[in-house]
């Protein structure tokens, strides 16, 4: 039993012409909420245009490892096909672990639907799949650009924009009060 | 401009910037305190933007009177500010901080709304800047007080015991200033009734809606002046301006 909220991960647009990347994720009791607290954990200064969380549990990831062993075949398929997103960690160079939206797939299940990803979109190098339903994205609305744009245009300043810092250099110098 | 309307203008400016500040300071007292981290980071940038339109009207202010924000923020006592009670009450639980902030970004989205066609053109383009995120500060209080009204019995408890202290409280945000009428004829402030009305309308159809009653008083609160406080307040200024206040002269 944990008192923790269920987790959902962020994907964030950075231009409208670019992939929705995981960025982290929140805890939220539901969707609407867990939009909000990603609004205000990753869009509140750098650049975004629009938002998806997705709950953590519907999402399964495999390494290319684990589907070249046969992996995700193996579980059974269930039911009816159905519409998956899926993402891949397309790089090892970043520290954080940046997983690219990278289209849809049809498959009968959300093991299944990894397979499938890896076998469809070849010509990206998949270091990690990640699936999920496409139900289970809940995107930012559209009249939330406004909003995602006045967040870039507030001043980020460093602490070097304030006089405090120079005048503490000043004081460890021993120059206080020489002006 | 018309010094009448310059004094009325100022007058109303100052209750603003005033409001701002005193909620943004509240506000900050739960940096590191709200319920979970998301909340603490999504709380801590709504006072910082407060705290930023504060700085919009004192810039503004400062215009008309050639005073300074940083003075008039760290020197003045407690009966110099001209903010409502509302803010300056103590932070209480979550669901207090929650109501009050909802009340008061209800109240701040109607105004905002009027001002935008505000015929003195540095308050109407204020007034758009902000309004942006005042919509989303909205979204956020409206969306917590659905959660917690229509939640557990303890949340709906909570909830609706904040807002039978702060409901009477907020009505004075409506209260007209004395020269307020300079500025409604000169297309300048949309007159408090009409802001009481929308925000009444508003406020009330979205309490419902949570599961939450208004409470109805006996007897209809006086209009308090702003120049009145509680002994909150001077708490506040207190822990506010020491810093401050140690060294007048410094550097910044």
């Amino acid at each position: 039993m944990t008192d923790q909220w269920p987790r959902y991960e962020v994907f964030k647009q950075d231009r409208t012409d670019g992939p929705f990347r995981n960025v982290g994720s929140v805890h939220a009791p539901d969707a609407e909420l867990a939009l909000m607290n990603a609004r205000n954990v990753f869009a509140r200064r750098p650049a975004c245009v629009a938002l998806w969380v997705v709950p953590d549990a519907a999402i399964a990831r495999r390494t290319a490892e684990q589907l070249a062993a046969g992996d995700a075949v193996e579980i059974e398929d269930s039911g009816d096909s159905g519409r998956y997103a899926v993402f891949s960690k397309q790089s090892q160079r970043q520290t954080m672990t940046y997983v690219d939206y990278v289209g849809e797939v049809t498959a009968r299940s959300v093991e299944a639907a990894l397979q499938t990803a890896a076998d469809t979109f070849t010509d990206v190098p998949g270091i990690v799949w990640w699936a999920c339903p496409v139900e289970a994205i809940t995107a930012s609305p559209q009249s939330d650009l406004p909003g995602f744009e006045a967040a870039t245009s507030k001043l980020f300043r460093m602490p070097n924009q304030y006089h405090t810092v120079f005048t503490m250099q000043k004081i460890r110098r021993g120059e206080e009060g020489e002006e | 401009m018309d010094a009448a309307v310059r004094d009325a203008l100022s007058a109303r400016l100052l209750a603003m910037a005033d409001d701002e500040l005193v909620l943004a300071h509240r506000n900050s007292e739960w940096t590191g305190h709200a319920p979970i981290l998301e909340e603490d980071i999504a709380f801590t940038n709504m006072a910082l933007d407060e705290l930023g339109h504060a700085s919009i009207w004192y810039g503004l202010y400062g215009e008309l009177t050639g005073e300074d924000a940083d003075r008039l923020i760290f020197f003045r006592n407690a009966g110099q500010y001209r903010n409502a009670q509302l803010v300056e009450l103590p932070r209480g639980d979550w669901a207090f901080s929650m109501v009050r902030q909802y009340l008061f970004d209800a109240a701040e989205y109607v105004t905002l709304n009027h001002l935008k066609a505000s015929s003195y053109s540095p308050l109407a383009e204020a007034a758009a800047k902000i309004a942006t995120e005042e919509s989303y500060h909205l979204r956020h209080t409206g969306l917590w007080l659905r959660r917690l009204g229509l939640g557990t019995e303890e949340s709906h408890g909570r909830a609706q015991a904040a807002l039978n202290v702060l409901w009477p409280y907020a009505r004075q945000l409506f209260v007209p200033l004395p020269n307020d009428d300079v500025l409604v004829e000169a297309g300048i402030f949309p007159a408090a009734g009409l802001l009481l009305n929308e925000w009444t309308s508003m406020t009330r159809s979205h309490l419902a809606d949570c599961g939450l009653t208004v409470p109805e008083e006996a007897l209809p609160r006086r209009d308090v002046d702003r120049a009145e406080h509680t002994e909150h307040l001077m708490a506040l200024l207190a822990v506010m301006q020491s810093v401050a206040r140690l060294d007048p002269e410094a550097e910044w």
